[in-house]
């Protein structure tokens, strides 16, 4: 498997990502899905600054549906990054993410996000949409960097 | 909507700009300062009248981050963007692109290379023989030329390029400085451990008892040096050089 890591970052390429995750998979590729970013190129430049010498590739959800299986066969190692759940969710369904591993990084405060860890606050729309992405075969857990402790999802939905 | 901004605007929002950090804090970061630098253009564009500014003031206040000495790319982009008459919705996103990059350009560039670099110049200058206020002087002119220099290039690069700023930097190629610098302060640390082991008046020379106080010192700051413990590796290696300007001066 080639996707190394499936993720959810609101900030997408960052330091917590490039060099927390980065020099622990060593990817050789950015998937960063999104449909507003896969239109908009001068963002697209923004966030190639922020990978170095990695290459990234944009794609909407709709395109990373029909590549994820050329993704995944893909001899370059790659760090898949959507910025919010319902992104990941949208990529995940009809069971495309069953059996892969589905990391949440930071999703910071905001209106209507209560705290669930420091680093991740959560809509009721993101716990539901959670809830359909394990139904969905998906296994998820949080943790911001690589050796940060692993908290699955029944513990974050535990209320 | 596209309007000029005085000069006397770019230079108030630049000088701003220089005290970004001034109201530093863990939940906006760099936000309140960035909406102090931006003040003068918004005041501008908007009126001084307190109802029409409070939105964009507020706009502006939200978390941003960056490097301090690149924050003014961000800067001069938003600024231009407002010039423009951008939607917000567009500036707010040109925010949360670039404070990744501009976050680790600047930490790679300055904070790795740039000041240990100019850093370890200075001593090298102590190390052959210059006197203190040189050493001290070259220390502070290299420093605070590097990022002055490194501020004003930015803010005007945001100016110029608006939200087209990520080719800008692009072509700038800050990493590849980067990697140009980093040789020559490697090799700078090389020769000075050299000499401070085993030059004239070294470790070495000094004897057994400097040298065992070095290893301790090295040892403290190698596993110590660690974020959690830094008070007590810096409050060791305060003791021993304490010790050891005693030592030197008896």
């Amino acid at each position: 498997m080639a996707i190394v890591l499936y993720r959810v970052d609101e900030r997408l390429i960052h330091g917590q990502v490039v060099i927390g995750w980065g020099h622990e998979l060593r990817p050789e590729a950015y998937l960063l899905v999104d449909d507003e970013l896969a239109e908009s190129e001068w963002e697209q430049e923004l966030y190639r600054l922020g990978a170095g010498a990695v290459p990234v590739d944009f794609a909407s959800v709709e395109e990373a549906r029909r590549r994820l299986g050329e993704w995944r066969e893909d001899a370059r190692r790659s760090i898949l990054l959507t910025r919010d759940i319902r992104t990941m969710r949208r990529l995940g369904q009809d069971r495309l993410l069953a059996g892969a591993s589905v990391n949440l990084g930071g999703i910071h405060h905001g209106p209507g996000r209560t705290e669930v860890l420091r680093y991740l606050h959560l809509t009721e729309e993101d716990r539901e949409d959670l809830r359909s992405l394990t139904e969905e075969g998906a296994e998820i857990a949080a943790r911001d960097l690589p050796d940060a402790p692993r908290v699955p999802l029944s513990t974050l939905l535990k209320d | 909507m596209s309007r000029s901004l005085p000069t006397g605007v770019v230079v108030s929002a630049f000088v701003r700009s220089l005290a970004i950090q001034g109201s530093w804090n863990y939940r906006t970061m760099l936000g309140s300062g960035f909406a102090f630098a931006l003040l003068p253009g918004l005041r501008h564009l908007y009126g001084g009248a307190s109802d029409e500014i409070r939105v964009p003031v507020e706009r502006h206040l939200e978390h941003f981050n960056a490097h301090p000495y690149l924050a003014g790319v961000a800067l001069g982009a938003v600024l231009r963007l407002e010039a423009d008459g951008a939607d917000p919705e567009m500036v707010r996103r040109l925010k949360l692109a670039i404070r990744g990059p501009l976050g680790s350009l600047g930490d790679a560039l300055i904070w790795a290379t740039v000041l240990p670099g100019v850093a370890l110049a200075a001593l090298t200058l102590a190390w052959l023989g210059a006197p203190a206020w040189v050493v001290v002087t070259v220390f502070l002119v290299l420093y605070n030329a590097v990022h002055v220099v490194l501020r004003i290039w930015g803010f005007r690069a945001g100016m110029r390029a608006g939200r087209e700023v990520g080719r800008v930097l692009a072509g700038a190629d800050l990493a590849g400085w980067t990697r140009r610098i980093e040789p020559v302060v490697v090799l700078l640390l090389g020769a000075l451990v050299g000499a401070v082991v085993g030059g004239a008046g070294g470790l070495v020379e000094a004897g057994a008892p400097w040298l065992a106080l070095t290893a301790v010192a090295f040892l403290v700051g190698l596993f110590g040096g660690h974020r959690t413990w830094r008070p007590a590796a810096v409050l060791t290696v305060v003791a021993i050089g304490a010790v050891t300007l005693i030592g030197g001066l008896t």
